[in-house]
């Protein structure tokens, strides 16, 4: 009897979602196209002839109005078509090109994600409760991470080839691949490199770290953890068990921070992940480029809160019949 | 430094870098740009990014060589007719596109079709308007007819030539396939074409024998960045070359051990432009009194480096430009005096004549190198003489929009940059299709119009410093600078000669020394 009421949840959510995705296209598709400047004024230099301009125009599709574009454009992509690049990547489909570098941009932002996560929960299991001891450890850390991750990203870029210079390379050691920072390399290293800019920037990290020591701690004094302990049993799988909830919520929560730091992070250290190709195709007025990229990344965060709470229904009832 | 936990560092980074990029060897010549190249295809091939890879894939049939004379490419030898109405090259024999196909008049001929089909949509399209006709003539001899005299024609040949085995029919659009994996007969042959970088590699049956192994660029956006991968990689392991250092980074490079500095020519200059659709700005005095508040040297030596200032639309180095015309020198008194007496009085620190202030909106593109900082000391300049000038930073795509489509700008600042010789036509007749300042001038009609219409050459040059000192008085722009340009590149490269514009002309003939 239980699972009526969760699929119905389920189906309620999924309509929203799906309203909420077609909502955001549109905003995007408009905001792409009415922005001042288009594809034909990106690529014509001065002197370019009106009726040169004006072919250009119909050829990119940009001589019919937003509206009846963006509605050609929803019937499209509703069957997974996104149109072709106007710029960036002339005539390639659009997720031909895009998929790839968002799969990319997807899993360093879910694996940096997680890096917080397990990095945070480990310190603090450590550190406990709080205290002057742990006051004294966790300030300096506040202030380290307090810094956006462009500036650790260029910080940590300019002192990583400060360091090969100055300790690999005059002692005679081989330089690693991916030296100089940002030089296009085939090697993992840049990737880790951008994770940690954005672990240890925009506070990600000691948000995480808040969050889940302020977590363990109300559930460590909770009565039914009390209980389990009085019964002599193990409380570990409880207090685990009660963590996913908040857990998931913090990573949909965080989800747009990291892809809106992921865009900047990767222009530093010349990746080619989404955001790299995002601002490209934005500086080339690319419409159909960058809405689809857009919609990609929104549909991704959408989704992501859609499982989030479909799991905290799944585990917490009380979800369900609150309305979730 | 603790030796053992270097020793780990150093294997963290090994092992972390596992899959090492297949084209690091001492063969390699990596660049970085500043955008990524948008067509391979070379009617597409708009920015410079563009313009210097299409130069080491295609060859052209003639080029213009280090001493500026025009040497055969595709073509062997060319013969003018007498009434400057045509030209017959021959073509170099034995040259295969990059697929081994073997090339032939056919492929000029259709170049030159595809290039006039109608449907084929490209900006370059009227560089091709001379043309009537191309006709082959056996395997390796082309014809081609103009529909009105031109001097020196062989000078207009420079476009790269495509292979008519590549394409279905004369018509080309910008989403061919062909722009992301071109076939070419140049140096170099392209072996990858990636999101932020092309690899190439040396066509190893051209005519030209390159030296060099491979070539891989590699979009760098950040010019600070550029600069490290040529600092800290001394030339060894990073890039060989950065195409246009920034004035504040020379002295970086000023007593390298592994980089030189290689000044190079580039037909271009700089201007800041009068809306003349604009009523106070179509006063001459205003103008000239602007262009004597503006202190050229100081605002050059502080935020661009060395250049010369001029007096007119051509570089120093033009066969154009008059040196009898003196560039004007700063005169703040003057300047103040010349609009006391066209009427505009103080008022509120703003010179006013009855409805008409002195208060310009100065539309500045957001990629222009310095710009912002040109701006302040222009601002802070004008205020001297009470104009008022308030700036509006746009972005690239905006700026063309609103300067140059909808003249939506009372003054702006630009460069103007040339392929070789520099046409001013187009800028400076009230008919010229790059005149967005809406200038007018009846004598400079003349001047431009008689040019247009000689096929004496010495005439022409005679025309067009007559036009300089016309246009120095009459200020359509105020004319600023050509700078001093530089490139950063290894020392490990020898036989380097960087051709202005196309930039990778010669580079065949450039060497990677171990």
């Amino acid at each position: 009897m239980r699972a009526v009421p969760l699929i119905l949840a389920a189906l309620r959510r999924l309509a929203g979602s799906a309203g909420l995705l077609i909502g955001a296209s549109f905003i995007i598709y408009m905001t792409v196209r009415l922005a001042p400047g288009d594809a034909v004024d990106a690529i014509s230099p001065m002197g370019t002839p009106p009726e040169v301009k004006a072919q250009l125009a119909a050829e990119f599709g940009l001589d019919r109005d937003p509206v009846t574009g963006y509605f050609a454009w929803l019937a499209r992509s509703a069957v997974g078509d996104f149109g072709e690049s106007l710029v960036f990547s002339p005539g390639e489909s659009v997720m031909a090109v895009a998929l790839p570098a968002f799969k990319r941009t997807v899993l360093l932002s879910g694996l940096t994600l997680l890096a917080a996560l397990v990095l945070g929960l480990g310190l603090a299991i450590l550190l406990g409760e709080p205290g002057p001891r742990q006051q004294v450890l966790t300030a300096p850390a506040y202030v380290l991470t307090a810094a956006p991750s462009f500036v650790v990203a260029v910080l940590f870029a300019q002192g990583m080839n400060w360091f090969v210079q100055a300790f690999v390379e005059q002692g005679g050691y081989e330089t690693p691949p991916w030296f100089p920072i940002p030089i296009y390399s085939e090697s993992l290293m840049p990737y880790v490199f951008a994770g940690f800019a954005m672990l240890a920037g925009d506070g990600l990290f000691m948000d995480w770290f808040n969050t889940l020591r302020a977590e363990l701690l109300s559930l460590k004094q909770a009565q039914f953890i009390t209980a389990v302990r009085a019964k002599g049993a193990r409380t570990v799988g409880h207090i685990a068990r009660n963590l996913v909830v908040p857990v998931l919520s913090g990573f949909s929560a965080r989800l747009p921070l990291v892809l809106g730091s992921v865009v900047i992070v990767e222009y530093i250290f010349t990746l080619d992940g989404a955001g790299y190709v995002l601002l490209e195709a934005s500086r080339a007025r690319d419409f159909p480029m960058v809405v689809g990229l857009s919609v990609l990344f929104t549909a991704t965060i959408i989704v992501v809160s859609l499982i989030a709470d479909l799991v905290r229904a799944l585990i917490d009832p009380r979800e369900v019949a609150r309305g979730g | 430094m603790n030796h053992r936990l270097l020793r780990c560092l150093v294997a963290f980074g090994a092992i972390a870098g596992v899959v090492a990029p297949a084209l690091a060897d001492d063969q390699v010549f990596r660049y970085p740009e500043d955008t990524r190249p948008t067509s391979l295809l070379p009617f597409f091939a708009e920015d410079m990014t563009s313009v210097r890879m299409v130069e080491l894939i295609f060859d052209p049939l003639v080029f213009i060589n280090k001493r500026g004379d025009v040497e055969g490419a595709l073509a062997t030898s060319w013969k003018v007719d007498a009434d400057q109405m045509g030209i017959s090259f021959v073509l170099r024999e034995g040259v295969t596109w990059h697929d081994g196909t073997p090339f032939s008049a056919d492929d000029v001929v259709f170049t030159l079709r595809a290039a006039r089909d109608p449907k084929t949509v490209f900006n370059a399209k009227a560089k091709f308007s001379f043309i009537k006709e191309a006709v082959a003539q056996g395997q390796y001899g082309v014809k081609v007819t103009f529909n009105r005299p031109v001097n020196e024609p062989e000078r207009r040949f420079l476009f790269k030539i495509l292979p008519k085995h590549a394409f279905s029919g004369t018509t080309i659009s910008r989403k061919d396939k062909f722009a992301r994996s071109p076939i070419g007969t140049g140096a170099f042959k392209v072996d990858k074409f990636s999101l932020r970088s092309v690899e190439l590699t040396a066509n190893t049956s051209y005519w030209g024998n390159p030296k060099i192994g491979a070539v891989m660029m590699q979009h760098t956006p950040d010019k600070a960045a550029q600069v490290n991968l040529l600092q800290y990689s001394g030339g060894k392991a990073g890039v060989q070359a950065v195409i246009f250092l920034q004035p504040k980074n020379i002295p970086l490079f000023e007593n390298s051990d592994t980089v030189v500095l290689e000044p190079y020519h580039t037909v271009s200059w700089w201007y800041m432009a009068y809306n003349h659709k604009e009523k106070s700005l179509a006063d001459l005095p205003v103008r000239e009194a602007i262009s004597l508040a503006i202190n050229r040297e100081e605002l050059l030596a502080a935020h661009l480096g060395r250049g010369d200032t001029l007096s007119g639309p051509f570089t120093e180095s033009s066969p154009f430009y008059n040196f009898q015309v003196e560039p004007r020198e700063p005169d703040l008194e003057r300047a103040r005096q010349l609009l006391e007496d066209a009427g505009y009085k103080m008022k509120g620190g703003v010179r006013t004549k009855g409805r008409q202030r002195l208060k310009f909106k100065f539309v500045m593109d957001k990629e222009l190198a310095s710009g912002q900082e040109l701006f302040l000391g222009i601002q802070a300049q004008l205020k001297k003489i009470g104009v008022q000038v308030d700036a509006e930073y746009v972005d690239h795509a905006r700026y063309r929009e609103q300067v140059f489509t909808k003249k939506s700008f009372d003054l702006t600042m630009n460069v103007w940059s040339f392929e070789e010789v520099e046409d001013v036509y187009p800028l400076f007749h009230s008919t010229g299709v790059m005149n967005f300042i809406g200038y007018s001038n009846k004598d400079v009609d003349g001047i431009l119009d008689a040019a247009q219409a000689t096929k004496d050459y010495k005439k022409y040059k005679e025309y067009m410093k007559e036009l300089h000192a016309k246009l120095s008085e009459d200020l359509p722009y105020f004319f600023l600078w050509s700078l001093d340009v530089y490139s950063g590149l290894s020392k490990k490269l020898a036989g380097v000669f960087i051709q202005p514009y196309y930039y990778f002309t010669s580079f065949h003939e450039w060497e990677l020394r171990p």
